[in-house]
């Protein structure tokens, strides 16, 4: 009887877990199958889940040597500011965690409110000011703006994490005769590892399919990033689906991976640090 | 942590990009780009062609997907960041005219003997504004061709001849429509864009009606004006579903797979069709009967900022891109200049007579500043006459929003 | 705390600060400023207003409609996207043969660059080749194709759709990853104390996850209420203005009709009802652990 019971709620669970995956791949198995139609193929009424010749010609087109710029410019790009915001997170979030005075923890809510301005809003004075900066065209302009956009979610996923540390660690430290930097870096950075990596992941994401910004700052070709590069298939009046498509794929697909290889550390970065809240 | 920041700091100082001074002019020269053809390709030949003709000159090419070229020349303008020279939409010219960006052209053009009567006359006035010249119709196109599928059309026993008439598009839509096949008989669209509004136009224009009068008034409530919207309100039980978001892309699709019989586009729908395996013909525009039909003009014109420190230099280029043996060369759409597009057209598109005919009978959209604010109004418009409210009624109200702008 | 530490603290917080004050803090000041002036493109040299344009603007019937818009939107986004992540969570937090495959999955949308998403749910909606229409007529649900974006009863409800698509999986992960840091421990006790699996969630877990569900509303009113490219992409708005909230509205102004001063005094609402929603959260949140620390 409960072997039966037990039986049945598994059946049910798998079956849920099918529901679950098809609600998600559903959309992604219809864009592979978009970017495989032939370009002088038609739609089919009613919408056919797979091609009726599969070709990968979208992909060649897609693959074109802008592509191959936009690529590097979006790794050169992401990266730094995956750095960048990570470290200067770091530093925030253990001054805001240890540190407890007043003023703090007010400039601590007004740095993680800070994205709740509609960028739309406010990308013109941020454009007029890069531009008195001088930065326009490069990737320092982006790098700033994206470094602003994910530092407050970047310093309240690692103040979570933070305060999850004991604060007897840093008491050993000063016992030993260790300066509050040297603690820091050496014994607090390498115990927020997980938090470390989870953040880097959420800020890898963000950065890697932001548009507006990427748009209004750059205006050569060889400064542009994929989110924007793959605008070039939406034209003034048709759209080209399997380019499009195509070129989503290759986009996404680099993250994906990142996400496959990392999501375990992603998880526990999560589980040990943001959730505490 | 010092270092690291130092080195990042390097990286991000040399990877700045290659802005050095340079002896030569950079000309900073922007377009937006038509996904349907490779243009960039020929206008990298024709710029090539300008800087071996001006060694002093380099030009740096630019160009923007269109949903995002207002956005960013307006982001660039307002930021003081314009650049020497772009294409600007006919339909922009009154606001960057307005707002001080761009410059009146009047003296260069006198004296670099540019006239009128070298361009369609449409695109030359579309680029006048206030009595003064700002810009040079770059290249142009008119609303709508109404491209046919020749078999569906012989399967219902329509003759495309009989289609020019506004009555007997209706019949033939009618014909032509069979929902349980999937079969459509007329592409219509009212999503909020550029082309809901100039198809629109186009039949009030064809019904002898206009959108502003001489005093810039909303004329939308004259009786042509609403019998053009009546009208076309009889067409949506012949139209697929979902026109108040559908875009003329969308009706591409459709006519691409057989189940549009009739679809409204702009001549630059050619090379699409050439390419396709379809057998297709187009009709130019329809009117009611005995009269002809008029179209509405679309297209760009070249324009000089304000801000430029090298004006003369983009004069230069503005006057090469527009000349009779370069423009079309450098265009998706179809030249401004009258004789480069008899050429082009005989070239590249069917039918090519029947399209400079359409181009020569076609009308510019309202010439006004607040233009982009007048569009808003008419998409309005144009969903609610396509939702089923009185056409008498929906104009009205456009009129009323349109006249409290002032 | 010594001096040096306090010193110390300024120099950790300092570039996070600067940075945050200077793009964003200043140009939010700057939309203020700007909200009381007739600023637009084809009027460049602004004169002060003050309050005409909010006066205009808050009478209207677009501004109604944008908030109601933007109120439906935020509510129904977060509401299910939390909703639909909590629950795969708990179904992730299962032990099942592909687990592992199906929590690098469910990330998949959220990971898909925004205006690719929309353009494909776009595409999906579509009443003749959307793939929706085609799966809900051969499974017989319907007979004949849903304009889902075009018929304004609608439009609404199929947008939020695709935003929740996209944006669960980030939730189902933070509800996953505070699903693993609960007490195992105090979860045997419930089982053995007899708790069926209801009394558990709702007795041990829920209240173990108080502060991460809190928060995940919080973040995800954020990122809602200023979501842009899914709108934009799917409706524009429309149909009839079926779809407006503040983001597109104020993108139309500005960049679509060149119409800046008004779109900076949609900005300030905008700012000021998110101001709202962070300040009840932030009471919601402080009431609880008040609470629990008496």
């Amino acid at each position: 009887m409960k072997a039966r019971r037990r039986r049945a709620r598994r059946v049910t669970l798998m079956l849920l877990n099918l529901i679950l995956g098809l609600i998600i791949l559903l959309p992604f198995f219809w864009m592979v199958s978009v970017s495989l139609k032939p370009a002088v193929e038609p739609f089919a009424i009613p919408a056919r889940l797979w091609p009726e010749n599969p070709t990968l010609e979208n992909y060649v087109t897609a693959f074109r040597p802008e592509f191959r710029v936009y690529f590097l410019n979006s790794i050169i790009v992401s990266v730094s500011t995956v750095v960048i915001t990570v470290t200067l997170a770091l530093l925030a979030a253990y001054a805001f965690t240890r540190a407890q005075f007043r003023v703090l923890s007010v400039i601590m809510t007004l740095v993680i409110v800070a994205q709740m301005f509609p960028a739309s809003a406010i990308i013109i004075p941020i454009y007029k000011m890069v531009k008195s900066a001088n930065l326009l065209n490069t990737y320092v302009s982006l790098v700033l703006a994206y470094v602003t956009v994910t530092l407050p979610v970047a310093i309240w996923m690692l103040r979570g994490f933070m305060a999850s540390l004991p604060l007897t660690l840093e008491e050993a430290a000063a016992i030993d005769g260790a300066g509050p930097l040297r603690t820091f870096f050496e014994i607090i950075v390498p115990l927020c590892r997980p938090g470390i990596v989870a953040t880097a992941v959420f800020v890898l994401i963000v950065t890697w399919q932001e548009f507006l910004f990427a748009l209004s700052f750059t205006s050569t070709k060889d400064m542009r990033t994929l989110p924007v590069g793959v605008n070039d298939f939406i034209g003034q009046y048709g759209i080209r689906y399997g380019e499009l498509m195509a070129s989503s794929v290759l986009i996404s697909l680099p993250v994906i991976l990142i996400f496959f290889l990392l999501q375990r550390q992603f998880v526990a970065g999560l589980t040990a640090g943001a959730v505490k809240g | 942590m010092r270092f690291t920041t130092l080195l990042v700091a390097t990286a991000l100082a040399t990877m700045t990009g290659p802005a050095l001074a340079q002896e030569k002019i950079t000309l900073k020269f922007w377009d937006n780009q038509q996904t349907e053809s490779g243009l960039s390709q020929y206008q990298q030949e024709a710029v090539k062609r300008f800087e071996a003709e001006n060694p002093n000159i380099k030009v740096e090419v630019t160009t923007i997907p269109y949903p995002e070229y207002q956005q960013r020349l307006l982001t660039a303008v307002q930021g003081g960041n314009a650049p020497d020279v772009s294409t600007l939409d006919q339909i922009w010219i009154a606001a960057f005219a307005e707002a001080g960006a761009i410059i009146p052209l009047d003296e260069q053009a006198k004296t670099a003997g540019i006239k009128a009567d070298a361009f369609f006359k449409g695109a030359w006035d579309s680029a006048n504004y206030g009595g003064k010249l700002w810009g040079i119709p770059f290249n142009v196109d008119v609303w709508s061709f109404s491209f046919v599928n020749n078999a569906l059309l012989k399967e219902a026993g329509v003759d495309p001849a009989s289609m020019v008439s506004f009555n007997g598009l209706r019949a033939a839509a009618q014909k032509l429509t069979d929902p349980a096949k999937g079969r459509y008989g007329v592409g219509l669209f009212a999503h909020k864009g550029e082309d809901t509004v100039v198809v629109l136009d186009s039949f009030i224009f064809s019904n002898g009606g206009k959108v502003l009068d001489e005093a810039g008034k909303c004329a939308l409530t004259s009786d042509a004006a609403v019998g053009a919207l009546a009208f076309l309100q009889s067409l949506v039980p012949y139209a697929p579903k979902g026109i108040l978001n559908a875009s003329s892309g969308d009706m591409r699709e459709l006519f691409l797979n057989k189940s549009l019989a009739v679809e409204f586009w702009p001549a630059l729908e050619q090379p699409t069709l050439q390419k396709s395996s379809l057998d297709w013909d187009f009709v130019v525009g329809h009117a009611p009967e005995g009269k002809k039909p008029i179209g509405t003009f679309g297209g760009w014109n070249l324009a000089v900022y304000n801000s430029s420190p090298h004006k003369e230099a983009a004069w230069k280029f503005v006057q090469f891109l527009t000349r009779e043996d370069v423009n079309g060369a450098v265009v998706d759409l179809i030249p401004a200049n009258v004789k480069a597009a008899k050429a082009f057209v005989q070239a590249n598109r069917k039918g090519g007579d029947r399209i400079i005919a359409h181009l020569e009978n076609a009308a510019p959209r309202p010439l006004s500043p607040r233009y982009l604010e007048i569009s808003e109004i008419q998409v309005q418009l144009a969903q609610n006459v396509y939702s089923g409210m009185d056409p008498k009624k929906a104009a009205a109200t456009a009129c009323a929003a349109i006249d409290a702008l002032k | 705390m010594t001096y040096r530490d306090r010193w110390l603290t300024w120099l950790f917080v300092a570039p996070a600060l600067l940075l945050v004050s200077v793009l964003m803090y200043y140009p939010m000041l700057g939309t203020v400023v700007e909200s009381f002036y007739s600023t637009s493109f084809i009027n460049p040299t602004p004169k002060f207003v003050g309050l005409t344009a909010y006066e205009k603007i808050v009478g209207s019937a677009e501004f109604t409609r944008v908030v109601w818009n933007s109120f439906i939107w935020t509510f129904f986004v977060v509401v299910l996207q939390n909703v639909l992540g909590f629950a795969a969570a708990l179904l992730l937090n299962q032990h099942l043969p592909g687990q592992g495959l199906m929590r690098a999955l469910v990330l998949l949308p959220w990971v898909l660059p925004g205006v690719v998403a929309a353009v494909l749910w776009r595409f999906m909606y579509d009443p003749q080749l959307g793939l929706i229409n085609s799966v809900l007529m051969s499974l017989g649900l319907i007979d004949h194709g849903i304009a889902w974006l075009a018929e304004p009863t609608i439009a609404m409800g199929s947008a939020i759709i695709a935003a929740v698509w996209k944006g669960f999986p980030f939730s189902c992960v933070v509800y996953l990853a505070a699903l693993q840091a609960i007490d195992r421990e105090q979860i045997e006790a419930a089982i053995v104390d007899g708790a069926g699996p209801v009394r558990r969630l709702l007795d041990v877990i829920l209240p173990g996850m108080r502060e991460v569900i809190v928060i995940n509303f919080l973040l995800t009113t954020i990122l809602t209420f200023n979501y842009f490219d899914m709108i934009w992409v799917l409706t524009r708005g429309g149909p009839q203005n079926a779809t407006h909230i503040f983001p597109t509205k104020i993108y139309e102004l500005g960049f679509g009709q060149f119409r800046f001063g008004e779109a900076a005094v949609y900005g300030v609402f905008s700012i000021l009802a998110l101001a709202l929603m962070i300040t009840l959260y932030f009471g919601v949140q402080s009431n609880g652990s008040r609470r629990k620390s008496s």
